[in-house]
């Protein structure tokens, strides 16, 4: 055995694992090799000094911690798989529910959005001015679906109330952003179809497009505070971080950063909070991002995105 | 210790989690957590890091698990996801490699005495920061190989490099770490 040959057995850390002839080989060179024998030697003695440093412990708490973030990652995943960003939003299982109201949403401009055609009666188009006074005494909204902007920048909310109806409006048009507002916070609809809703407040209303109505971020910011649906409320809080801060999306974020169950939520909060604090710093937000920066309980990846917006912000 | 359970069961985990069961990704975590704990810690030195680590393991085995092709063993998964987690972090922070003495748990020594117990966490400190001296492809390679038990080809799959890389590495690592404790207890002998 060559001095070469014995120094790489030793530092694959196998010589102890190898079969009984070699082992001999190696300890036969060592024998008369006092360069490899020291080697060895320091070898066996680095390998076991690097034994002495104690392996960190899980500790129930950041089992459980870990648990209860896994927990709600499974249920986000599967409000991803529900709702796809476009492509299958006419399956055939929403077109069956016909007892269920089924919101349907679609972007793409080039796709043609229908209703499920079953049952569907004559359909009328409007402006959005002559939206029923009272949309909450409407009737139940079935088979919401929207219409991407046309040439004049009007999107369009099509829905059955008695027969199929279709409003037309550019998204600062106020009935249209009535109605939008609307569509966010009516109750019994499925996370799904309020995911669709606040997507389409994304795609319509914010910094570049048109300024989000009282209405819409009072929709937005209700849903951050009470939806069951930690997935719906971070859609909310995404949505509300497009739009120009204002008092009110603030005391949203920070209310949604002291409660919100979800780091995501919450992660999203000082997302929002710090990029808003880099322009105008609010001691409420520096002092908020202060504590979660320093919260043992938070987090980890709240707790280093609070600090690391603290570093970003001149005070 | 063996972190390289049958491969065919943790296909079988990924492809649970990835159906949505939530039992799935707690046996994951189960089977798992401690040792990319460790991992990341010995990387870090930093218990919150190396926690957040993990956690973003775990949570992106949840968002990627359909991306999961099960080319690689899913330990070797895992790692090479911390990995690159821990090289983030280690970007992202540049903080000074020093360790923080909170991130060497003191284990409990009922029975020793306390010079006895200071020097044991003297060496202990010692050991943890001769290996944040190393570089940081040195140290992954190190850690995987001698707190792992990984054999040197999968050591090259976590990392995407050579098993001639991942020997030169480790090698290196060795006779830095060699002639740092050689070192270190010279002078703890010459402070007696
Ligand atoms: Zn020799």
């Amino acid at each position: 055995m060559e001095c070469r040959e014995l120094t790489a057995l030793a530092l694959d850390g196998k010589l102890a694992d190898s079969p009984g002839p070699i082992r001999e080989k190696v300890a036969a060179h060592a024998e008369r090799c006092s360069a490899c024998r020291a080697q060895l030697l320091a070898l066996e003695d680095t390998w076991g000094r690097l034994g002495e440093d104690p392996d960190l412990p899980l500790t129930p708490e950041f089992r459980r911690r870990t648990m209860a973030l896994l927990e709600d990652e499974m249920l986000r995943a599967r409000i991803r798989e529900f709702v796809p960003p476009s492509r299958r939003w006419m399956r055939p299982l929403l077109e069956a529910a016909a007892v269920v109201v089924a919101l349907v949403a679609g972007f793409a401009a080039a796709r043609q959005i229908g209703p499920p055609a079953s049952g569907r009666t004559a359909s009328k188009t409007a402006s959005a001015a002559s939206l029923p006074e009272n949309l909450e005494k409407a009737g139940a909204l079935a088979n919401v679906s929207y219409r991407p902007a046309d040439p004049q920048g009007r999107i369009g909310v099509t829905f059955d109330v008695t027969s199929r109806e279709t409003f037309l409006g550019r998204p600062d048009d106020p009935q249209m952003a009535r109605l939008v507002a609307f569509l966010v916070s009516r109750g019994a609809q499925t996370a799904g179809e309020k995911s669709r809703a606040i997507d389409l407040v994304s795609a319509h209303y914010g910094l570049k497009e048109s300024p989000a109505s009282p209405d819409i971020v009072l929709a937005l910011t209700n849903t951050l505070k009470k939806d069951q649906n930690p997935g719906v409320r971070k859609k909310a809080a995404d949505a509300l971080a497009g739009f120009r801060m204002t008092p009110e999306i603030r005391a949203a974020f920070l209310d949604a950063l002291r409660t919100d169950r979800h780091p995501g939520v919450r992660l999203v909060a000082v997302e929002a909070l710090a990029a808003a604090a880099k322009d105008s710093p609010d001691q409420k937000t520096i002092e908020s991002l202060r504590e979660k920066a320093f919260d043992p309980a938070e987090n980890g990846f709240v707790r280093a995105k609070a600090a690391s917006a603290l570093k970003g912000i001149e005070f | 210790m063996k972190e390289k359970p049958a491969g065919a069961d943790d296909r079988a985990l990924i492809e649970r989690i990835r159906l949505g069961d939530q039992d799935g990704a707690g046996e994951l975590f189960e089977r798992y957590a401690p040792a990319l704990l460790r991992f990341a810690d010995r990387l870090l030195s930093d218990r919150m890091l190396a926690e957040e680590v993990t956690q973003e393991v775990f949570v992106k085995v949840i968002t990627r698990a359909h991306q999961y092709d099960g080319r690689a063993e899913v330990s070797s998964w895992l790692f090479a996801i911390a990995a690159n987690a821990c090289r983030d972090r280690r970007r992202r922070d540049r903080r000074a490699n020093v360790v923080p003495l909170e991130a060497v748990p003191e284990p409990t020594s009922r029975g020793e005495g306390i010079e006895a117990r200071l020097l044991s966490h003297e060496r202990r400190a010692a050991v943890r920061e001769a290996l944040n001296a190393l570089s940081e492809e040195q140290r992954e390679a190190l850690v995987l190989a001698r707190y792992h038990g990984l054999p040197y080809s999968e050591i090259a799959g976590v990392l995407g490099i050579s098993v001639g890389a991942v020997k030169t590495r480790i090698f290196r690592a060795v006779e830095t770490l060699k002639a740092r404790f050689h070192e270190g207890e010279t002078s703890w002998n010459a402070a007696n």
